[in-house]
């Protein structure tokens, strides 16, 4: 678990909650991902408006690189050849690519308004952008540095988690607070939710992927949604903001054909 | 039954920043092109929320108090109600909107030069994890090294001459209330705001989640400043500042002359008057203010003019090079 303002990470058994050890220093990790080898851990540094790159060899993470990176780099995604990272730069409205191993931009290119989450689709093709501050998901040509297509979802398109059945993947839409299910053949929205409470934000799918559970930031309460009706069929109050979710008994974070 | 009590309200506050934020806010950002401020945003209306709150409960437990038991009876309170200005500025955030935007970004830049080159900060909360990660042990952590910043930064205020007159506006009040603790020149807010953010640097980002603690100790300050007569007994005077302890640093040619430059400059604890020896246990009721102001000289009415003539003040002295009175050093 990352703290922003505390400046380091929890790791915590997830079965039991039990904290397990600190790992100091680790400045400002609004966001943190580990490469698709897990030999890379890279976070964020919103407030900081830099990239932090680690070695991670399964149990230390050494540092391999810091790199300033403006402005506002918020979400990130891998290539699956773990060479990449994809990082949106919320307040310029830019996508970066960044070269794991020499830790160096390698290239970045306007997307447009709040870009935030980022999703890979299967075989490396499109990567799929959340416009926070607009009403869809870009689909970005990567290798060519071009948006190729605009799908419209609702305003404040934020973040993703595959439905983990090779072909469907869900976008919240924070401001309208709906999540819209995409296609990643057709690059179609196939339909929304509604009904939800405000600010849906990240989500999690239970391991037989019938419930989506979310957070709601601007509400205070985590929701559960059930996929063959598509309503929401509970919320829990937890704390204030909720930001990330994640249950150890999940579903995989992608089908195997990466969808 | 304190855990209740502080529950109730967080619900109340988060409730009223949910509907604030969805409806008001969040639109006008999404319209204007702001969507990459808006969990900032979102997070900064809890406090704009609770001072609204602190404003309503220290008026409606401090004014029948100043009605009751008086220091002083004057016959209105038309010098009082420019601090109801102050009072809001603050407590609507807009002194911290301003400086988010006008100085965090320099903060932060200075703090991620510092960590480019693996200079690190004092990490308050893992000092002694386990121990240090209890939030109320962490807040008073916070509390001594704050107020202890805030001690010498009220030292320095009363010290240095051009500093002086900025502050001056703060102890020009002679109808002294509830709503002086707001009154400040803005180029002291902006200052004491970058003091405290130099700090941070220092000892990481203070706990802004410690909301409720904070805006006890905000309503400890009103307490302070209050026109009433009240102070808490030997032993209370020596753990907390009261308005006793703090109406002698406002008293005219008491509270701001001497080796020191004054006394009673401490903020929420008056420990470090002790520690220093800047402490005066005198319970004489003095009237408050400036000796000059005796003399005729006008520190202004409204909010411009007092700001103003801060300015001016700090102009002659410049032009002088020598000190025109006993209340700080030349320059």
């Amino acid at each position: 678990m990352a703290n922003s303002v505390s400046n380091n990470l929890m790791l915590v058994d997830p079965k039991t909650g039990q904290v397990q050890r600190w790992v100091e220093n680790i400045e400002d990790p609004y966001q943190i991902g580990f490469s698709p080898d897990h030999k890379w851990l890279v976070t964020t540094g919103l407030r900081l408006n830099r990239l932090d790159i680690y070695h991670y060899d399964g149990h230390n993470m050494t540092l391999a690189g810091r790199l300033p990176l403006a402005v506002m780099p918020s979400h990130m995604a891998f290539s699956n050849d773990s060479k990449t990272v994809f990082v949106t730069l919320q307040v310029s409205g830019e996508l970066a690519a960044v070269d794991l191993a020499t830790q160096q931009v390698k290239w970045k290119m306007k997307v447009g308004k709040v870009p935030a989450g980022l999703w890979m689709t299967p075989g490396d093709k499109y990567l799929l952008i959340g416009m926070t501050g607009a009403d869809y998901v870009a689909v970005v040509d990567w290798r060519n540095q071009k948006v190729v297509k605009t799908i419209q979802t609702g305003k404040g398109a934020h973040n993703f988690r595959s439905l983990a059945d090779g072909r469907h993947v869900a976008v919240s839409n924070r401001v309208a607070s709906t999540i819209s299910i995409i296609d990643e053949e057709s690059l179609t929205n196939v339909g929304d939710i509604t009904g939800l409470m405000p600010g849906p934000d990240d989500m999690e799918l239970s391991a037989d992927k019938r419930y989506l559970w979310v957070t709601f930031r601007f509400a205070k309460h985590i929701g559960i949604i059930d996929l063959t009706t598509r309503k929401l069929i509970q919320t829990i109050a937890v704390g204030r903001s909720p930001h990330g979710i994640y249950f150890f008994d999940r579903a995989p974070v992608t089908a195997p054909n990466g969808a | 039954m304190f855990h209740l009590i502080v529950s109730a309200l967080d619900s109340f506050v988060s409730t009223v920043q949910t509907l604030l934020y969805v409806n008001l806010v969040q639109p006008l950002l999404f319209r204007f092109g702001l969507m990459g401020y808006d969990e900032d945003t979102y997070d900064s209306l809890y406090w704009v929320i609770v001072g609204v709150l602190e404003v309503l409960a220290m008026y409606a437990l401090l004014r029948p108090l100043e009605a009751l038991r008086p220091v002083e009876r004057w016959d209105d309170r038309k010098a009082v109600r420019v601090d109801v200005l102050y009072t809001w500025i603050a407590k609507l955030g807009i002194l911290n909107l301003f400086f988010f935007f006008a100085l965090q970004p320099f903060f932060d830049a200075v703090q991620g030069w510092l960590r480019l080159r693996d200079i690190s900060n004092i990490n308050f909360d893992n000092l002694w994890p386990g121990v240090t990660t209890q939030p109320l042990v962490t807040f008073l952590m916070y509390l001594l090294v704050l107020d202890f910043a805030g001690y010498w930064y009220h030292r320095g205020q009363h010290r240095i001459g051009i500093w002086w007159e900025l502050h001056a506006v703060h102890h020009s009040q002679r109808q002294m209330s509830l709503w002086t603790d707001d009154r400040n020149h803005l180029l002291d807010d902006l200052l004491q705001a970058c003091f405290f953010a130099a700090i941070a640097l220092v000892i990481g980002v203070p706990p802004a989640q410690y909301v409720v603690l904070v805006a006890l100790t905000n309503l400890a300050q009103s307490v302070q400043h209050a026109n009433i007569r009240l102070h808490f007994g030997w032993l209370g005077e020596r753990l907390l500042v009261s308005p006793t302890f703090h109406r002698r640093h406002h008293a005219i040619g008491y509270g701001h002359e001497g080796l020191k430059y004054g006394c009673n400059f401490g903020v929420v604890l008056p420990w470090w008057d002790m520690l220093f020896g800047s402490a005066s246990w005198s319970r004489v009721m003095e009237p408050t203010g400036i000796r000059d102001q005796l003399e005729g000289n006008d520190y202004g009415q409204g909010f411009w003019a007092q700001h103003w003539l801060a300015l001016v003040r700090i102009a002659r002295r410049l032009a002088r090079r020598r000190a025109p009175a006993k209340d700080a050093a030349a320059i």
